[in-house]
């Protein structure tokens, strides 16, 4: 009985629209196989119940699907959003963007890390101008940060801290410490390079492009 | 008992940790590295600790206390080679080693610890002129 149900369902499209009770539908099926009421009664309640667990498993499989993606682009969300970018021999960047968290913390932290040791490192930016907002957690997740690659030997400069954050900083009475803090990126740089004993010229005769040269014969 | 041997390079003492610390060896070293510095007259100590993957606040607190010690014996000590796990354990642990100065490598650490001798010996030497002057 239940194997002509099953067959019922799996034949129709939408087992759901079942307003009729007439010969082709699924009760009607049931009514007209089943003499008595209580085996149709039961054959119904077998019915409810594969329905029930079909409908379960297919929210079930749909959770699950969408779980796994959201996690998979939360990772790449978390990977992508905290590259750790080689300025120059010595010199590496942290370019933050997005509200920095315990966990993303973490990563930033530890990447930043692994990179100071690949690359040998003695200077790290970390560039917060893409940090929208920070409140004492973010300040002490960034003192973390920089303490631990100081104990690694390197020595960190925070750059990119905009005129907002700079007062929630100062109002908030967060202690930077002796924490170097640049106001962009560019400024770090020249920092960091005046560490490491480089510093940038200009030519002495730069070279002069045709194009340029052009308006200045008129 | 093992101990942990400590190198002389000039005016340079080099202790490399090979294994890992627990706290009789430590203090054993503790002992060894400040009886070493007064003998040898060292200017500046090297710890490397690269071979180091496990750390606890005790060893923590040691690194502090050398650095602490031979500071008080007029000798600079950098600690080297610290593994990226190790520095953020001591982090989450709230030791920030204040006052212990670091480097990459061996490398570093040496360049770093051969300046800071060389300058003093520059120190020492202008005010011997500046006495012979007199």
């Amino acid at each position: 009985m239940l194997s002509t149900t099953i067959f019922a369902i799996s034949s129709r499209t939408s087992t759901v629209a079942l307003p009729r009770c007439g010969a082709s539908t699924t009760f009607g099926i049931l009514r007209s196989a089943s003499r008595d009421t209580d085996s149709l009664a039961d054959d119904i309640w077998s019915a409810t119940l594969l329905l029930d667990q079909l409908a379960l498993h297919t929210t079930d499989v749909y959770l699950r699907a969408r779980q796994e993606l959201i996690s998979r682009q939360q990772q790449d969300m978390l990977e992508l959003s905290t590259p750790v970018v080689k300025l120059w021999e010595g010199v590496l960047a942290l370019p933050m963007i997005g509200t920095l968290d315990s966990s993303r913390t973490q990563v930033v932290m530890e990447s930043l890390l692994q990179r100071i040791v690949e690359t040998g490192s003695d200077v790290a930016i970390l560039d917060i101008t893409g940090v929208p907002t920070v409140d004492t957690l973010t300040a002490q997740h960034l003192l973390k940060t920089v303490t631990a690659a100081r104990l690694m030997g390197a020595e960190c400069i925070i750059s990119g801290i905009r005129p907002q954050i700079a007062q929630t900083i100062v109002h908030l009475g967060v202690d930077l410490g002796d924490v170097i803090t640049k106001a962009t990126l560019a400024d770090a740089f020249k920092l960091a390079l005046s560490r490491l004993g480089l510093g940038i010229m200009r030519q002495r005769h730069a070279p002069v492009a045709a194009h340029a040269a052009a308006p200045t014969a008129d | 008992m093992d101990r942990i041997p400590i190198l002389r390079m000039g005016p340079v003492l080099l202790v490399s940790i090979q294994v890992d610390m627990h706290d009789e060896l430590a203090l054993t070293l503790q002992d060894d590295l400040t009886n070493a510095i007064t003998t040898h007259g060292a200017r500046g100590v090297l710890i490397d600790i690269s071979a180091v993957s496990v750390v606890d606040s005790f060893m923590g607190r040691m690194l502090a206390n050398i650095a602490g010690i031979a500071r008080v014996l007029d000798a600079t000590t950098v600690v080297v080679g610290m593994q990226p796990a190790v520095a953020i354990t001591l982090v989450e642990l709230g030791l920030s080693l204040e006052g212990v100065r670091t480097a990459l490598n061996v490398e570093k650490g040496m360049a770093h610890l051969q300046a800071v001798v060389a300058s003093a010996e520059v120190f020492s030497d202008s005010s011997d002129d500046a006495d012979g002057a007199h």
